[in-house]
């Protein structure tokens, strides 16, 4: 019954999304809570999956019912499990907190075609994540981007050339995959990921086999947008409506990061990532340089989003960092992160997307008053912040503390010196926004008459807030409760090997 | 040397595409001559994978009438093999529904902006202050 | 840009060239790729799912998952278009 689950995530999403339409052409109002009751399946289904992978160890599931590496199989372990859960969690959240946002943002004849791929989309990241077959992941990761394309083009000004873009970078990402997974299928015959995993150690001087892995890691690194093939992020992830970019900065760059670390100590093993090419330092330092960029350009930034747009391209940075280090602690901090910064991002741009629903503006220089206006919104907002530069107990510290940890026990201070001071940019920049919407006079005075008046409490709609509350609980709670998570899952998580 | 180039000339001739496609995805400034390169770039994949796909002296993998449920077994030097063009079929697909999203963000911007030069593009949202 | 782009350009091509060099010749019969996993598909596919035609039967059957996302990507592209260019025709109400 349990195995069952496993196609269930991916199933559910997928038929639902075919009726959204359907609904969305009788009655535009009931496609959200169809959406939010469908996600609800595969979240309950990917605990299933992550409980029964916990107490019985990985398994596989053969679609179709044939043997693996002539058929497709779902292989779950730990690393995928969790990953699974935070997706189904963070998608059904954002798919709460959809409903006004993409009411006041959207046109209405948009809203039935918009939670269509928006399920789309959720589909395409799960079966990214919980697939055991390389090319299978080459379909998947189409679906999601090309349902990302559209999202992002429908949102502001600017939006379709921003989408564009990353339609072209995008298709050469899953070229150059493609590319990338034909060169070991000439060099191996297979297609299956444990297969591979088991031929592939006799050939590793193949030089096939490391024109493919070079393949491989650009493809992944334009796909989640590490520096210099960044380009494409910022402009999309800023232009796409609210819900859209907290869906896919909390998301579609974690995923990439989870299929790098399955391609490098999966598909390959450790050993062959690690010693025979050079591609973890040049990780390492690309990694180094999207944390300092990524800091340096939110600093310039006096809009809130696009400051949130350059520190996803920092954060990516810190997931980065923990894989190339190559040690049990540097992957358990990124493992970890993963879960953190998808939490913390996601809750941020939820807030962003709140805050501009209701005062219409996103600079930040424009937000006083704003503890008076949103004063749960705001406190959220403040907990993640501290969170994002690192402070006890928020999740947002472990993660950091587990990196650098790894950076140290890999000798490599540039690493840890880098991760410090991304701690100080994230502290001045939200400390920055922090000032804007507390530290003003308490009641503005009014210039003419020299009275004062009352801030009216205009909080978010319920539908908004309820999320937003949840994730900062959760960046609370992640935090208090990493330990547990660490030693029950993510120490499983990472390859054995280390 | 020649005989090497000879042996091998398939991966040659989709690594020369690849490069014509490559280089107008991202050096061309006009977004159609973009889209066309993206579409020259997914074919030299295809045909990459189709290559793999030979074997010399072997027909389509298709069993002809007489080699029917007698049991024998069936010679596999004889058929190519069918997994890339499956995968190829799949690649297909995918590449023609990008290039209809592509397409569609293209119409996009043209209405807004007609034009689709990507330099006269970057000259109006700079002078329209966005 | 044009330069970077040349540049960019010969480098992937490059690193192409230099993998083929341990590529098995074309129409290699005994190249890994001929003779790990397909064989059996050529083998069993009139017996496992009565179609002569190997390539259907991989498709629609070993690995009809993949066909599935396949006609998913076709979907979500048509959708996509939807979401993308419809306009409320004047005069449409609700």
């Amino acid at each position: 019954m349990v195995e069952q689950f496993a196609a269930l995530i991916i199933v559910a999403p997928l038929i639902a999304s075919l009726i959204v339409p359907l609904i969305g052409w009788r009655q535009k109002r009931l496609c959200y809570p169809w959406v939010v009751a469908v996600l609800v399946v595969p979240f309950i289904c990917s605990l299933g999956v992550l409980n029964t992978v916990l107490t019985t160890g990985k398994f596989s599931y053969r679609l179709g019912g044939w043997a693996p590496p002539w058929g497709i199989e779902y292989a779950i372990d730990h690393l995928n499990a969790f990953v699974l859960v935070i997706v189904t969690f963070i998608s059904l959240i954002i798919a709460v907190y959809s409903k006004k946002s993409v009411e006041k943002e959207l046109a209405e004849e948009k809203i039935a075609p918009f939670y269509t791929l928006f399920l789309l989309l959720v589909t395409g990241l799960l079966g990214i994540v919980i697939t055991g077959d390389v090319f299978n992941l080459f379909v998947f990761l189409e679906i999601s981007s090309l349902s990302c394309y559209a999202l992002i083009a429908i949102g502001e000004e600017g939006a379709p050339t921003a989408a564009f873009n990353y339609v072209i970078l995008g298709t050469i990402a899953a070229c150059f995959y493609l590319l990338g997974v034909g060169y070991l299928y000439i060099a191996t015959g297979s297609l299956n990921m444990a297969d591979l995993a088991n031929i592939l150690p006799s050939m590793y001087h193949s030089k096939v086999i490391l024109v493919a892995f070079a393949f491989f890691t650009v493809s992944l690194a334009i796909k989640g947008g590490l520096f210099p093939l960044h380009t494409w992020l910022p402009d999309a992830y800023y232009t796409a409506p609210s819900v859209v970019s907290a869906l896919i900065a909390s998301l579609m760059t974690k995923v990439s990061a989870y299929v790098m670390i399955r391609v490098m100590f999966t598909v390959f093993q450790p050993h062959f990532s690690v010693d025979i090419v050079p591609v973890l330092p040049i990780l390492g330092w690309m990694a180094v340089f999207a944390i300092l960029f990524g800091g340096i350009k939110a600093l310039a930034q006096t809009d809130l989003k696009r400051m949130l747009v350059y520190i996803v391209v920092a954060e990516v940075g810190y997931i980065i960092i923990g894989v190339s280090v190559a040690n049990r602690m540097g992957l358990t901090g990124a493992i970890l992160h993963i879960m953190n910064d998808a939490v913390m991002v996601a809750c941020l741009f939820l807030i962003v997307g709140a805050i501009f629903y209701k005062t219409g503006t996103r600079d930040i220089n424009k937000l006083h008053y704003l503890n008076k206006k949103m004063p749960f919104t705001m406190a959220a907002f403040t907990i993640t912040a501290l969170s994002m530069v690192g402070i006890p107990p928020a999740c947002g510290f472990f993660s950091k503390w587990y990196l650098i940890l790894g950076t140290i026990e890999a000798g490599q201070w540039v690493y840890a010196a880098a991760l410090l001071c991304s701690s100080l940019i994230n502290a001045v920049l939200f400390f920055r926004v922090i000032e804007c919407a507390y530290l003003k006079p308490l009641n503005p005075v009014n210039a003419h008459t020299g009275e004062t008046h009352m801030i009216q409490r205009d909080e978010a709609p319920l539908t908004m807030l309820a999320p937003i509350v949840i994730m900062a609980a959760l960046v609370i709670l992640l935090g208090m409760f990493s330990g547990n998570i660490i030693s029950s899952i993510i120490q499983f998580a990472v390859p054995a090997s280390f | 040397m020649l005989d090497y180039v000879i042996s091998k000339y398939n991966f040659w001739i989709y690594v020369i595409l690849m490069m014509i496609g490559l280089y107008a995805m991202i050096g061309k400034r006009n977004l159609i001559k973009k889209l066309i390169g993206m579409n020259i770039f997914q074919s030299a994949v295809i045909l990459f994978y189709v290559s793999i796909s030979v074997k010399a002296g072997a027909t389509v993998p298709i069993l002809s009438g007489h080699s029917y449920g007698h049991g024998e077994l069936i010679e596999v030097a004889k058929y190519l093999n069918p997994l890339p063009h499956v995968l190829m079929l799949t690649a297909i697909v995918v590449s023609i529904a990008t290039t209809g999203v592509a397409l569609a963000t293209l119409i996009l911007i043209y209405r807004r902006y007609n034009t689709l030069e990507e330099d006269e593009i970057l000259k109006i949202r700079r002078d329209t202050g966005v | 840009m044009k330069l970077v782009a040349l540049i960019t350009v010969f480098m992937t091509g490059a690193l192409l060239i230099y993998g083929v060099e341990d590529m098995p010749g074309w129409g290699d019969p005994n190249s890994p790729a001929s003779s790990h996993v397909s064989p059996r598909y050529i083998q069993e596919a009139m017996e496992k799912t009565a179609t002569p035609n190997m390539v259907s039967a991989v498709l629609a059957d070993y690995r009809s998952y993949d066909t599935l996302g396949e006609t998913a990507v076709i979907f979500t592209a048509g959708i996509a278009c939807i979401l993308m260019l419809r306009k409320k025709r004047k005069g449409e109400g609700e």
